[in-house]
């Protein structure tokens, strides 16, 4: 059976949906069928970075029981250009009446939410038979993320090196994860390295991290001009198979197969 | 030589297994209200207690009983045993764990035939 990785982090700009997108689209190039769904309601995002057509149904209206899953998924392979596996889109509505909605929805909801996304394992994992279900989430611990945090087998936790997401990841580490007894890995994004000696800084670098949080580093990833100059006009690991940000990508899935087989 | 037992015999003896089973439920369930009722008047009057089984609720629930609450909600309806086997802990644990949350408030407990079904109530 598929696994559910839930990408989150403690702060935002961390680069979730950069990350989410990337892995997504690695996946696929793999052959793998992946389903990418937007749970940032408050701040949807992967409408406007897959400049993708909007459905008849959003997310939004799966949650609130109005829909099946299906009706809210958009066969993104084609138009994303992709060969080998499958990408499906599930879309947060960015509507500001959508937004202000379901931030205002009461626990018996968020409770019903949670049932739903348990769900999907069952409905896309284990009907359509699909390898990956990947959750972008909001930022923080709010219901929405944590809802996603529950129902996922692999939490990849996306982290910067500025002290004050330092401090709340970690909290939230001990808070949240250890609670509810997560698999869980660190992708340092965004690291500045300050030697040409790269291989030693990173191992150095995951190494110190590694003991500041109690969980393993999956990838420093350094922090790419390009990457940042692109502000996510593109997809790396479809538009520049050889730069280096789409080796690290590879990498991170590789390992992503290890951590499914632990 | 042992005597073979007979039909009637195995019947009876599995209506006895029956019977302590569920009086072996029936006691976990008086044992949990007892400690309620000792909290309750150690600690004074107890709050209302939410009923909604929510990702905050399951963060403040103590670690053996939030096992079992979040394998209920993955699960849907379980009986004890299906949530021990789920949690690889011990079915009569489970079974008081889950009359404690019936007891909370926060899950739901329907008899069918033989066997007990817990269940999140939507």
């Amino acid at each position: 059976m598929g696994k559910i990785i839930a990408v989150h982090s403690y702060k935002g700009g961390t680069g979730k949906t950069l990350m989410s997108i990337n892995l997504a689209t690695a996946f696929v190039t793999r052959g793998k069928k992946v389903c990418l769904l937007d749970l940032d309601f408050r701040a949807p995002s992967l409408y406007a970075a897959l400049k993708a057509d909007g459905s008849e149904y959003w997310l939004n209206d799966y949650l609130n029981g109005v829909c099946e899953i299906k009706r809210v998924l958009i066969d993104s392979t084609e138009k994303s250009g992709l060969n080998g596996g499958r990408l499906l889109l599930g879309l947060a509505n960015p509507n500001t009446e959508a937004i202000r909605d379901m931030t205002a929805k009461d626990r018996k909801w968020e409770m019903r939410a949670l049932g739903r996304l348990l769900a999907l394992k069952n409905s896309l994992l284990n009907d359509m038979e699909l390898d990956y279900i990947i959750f972008d989430t909001s930022p923080g611990l709010q219901y929405s993320s944590i809802n996603a945090i529950v129902s996922a087998d692999i939490v990849l936790v996306v982290t910067t090196q500025d002290t004050s997401d330092i401090l709340g990841t970690r909290r939230m580490i001990q808070e949240l994860y250890d609670l509810f007894d997560k698999k869980a890995a660190l992708l340092l994004n965004k690291t500045l390295l300050s030697t040409t000696s790269f291989e030693k800084e990173i191992k150095e670098i995951a190494i110190r991290y590694e003991k500041t949080y109690n969980l393993p580093v999956l990838q420093v990833i350094p922090c790419f001009c390009d990457v940042l100059k692109a502000g996510g006009t593109f997809i790396f690991a479809k538009e520049k198979p050889d730069h280096p940000f789409t080796k690290i990508l590879e990498e991170i899935t590789t390992k992503i197969e290890k951590m499914e087989k632990c | 030589m042992a005597r073979p037992i007979e039909k009637t015999e195995t019947k009876l003896l599995e209506k006895i297994k029956e019977s302590l089973e569920r009086l072996n439920e029936k006691m976990e369930v008086i044992i949990e209200l007892q400690k309620s009722e000792q909290k309750e008047s150690g600690a004074g009057a107890m709050p209302d207690l939410p009923e909604t089984l929510d990702v905050m609720t399951l963060l403040s629930l103590p670690d053996h009983l939030r096992k079992t609450a979040i394998s209920i909600c993955k699960l849907g309806q379980a009986t004890a045993e299906e949530v021990a086997e789920y949690s690889k802990r011990a079915r009569a644990v489970e079974s008081g764990y889950l009359n404690q949350l019936v007891l909370m408030g926060y899950l739901k407990k329907e008899r069918r035939g033989r066997k007990a079904y817990f269940y999140v109530e939507k």
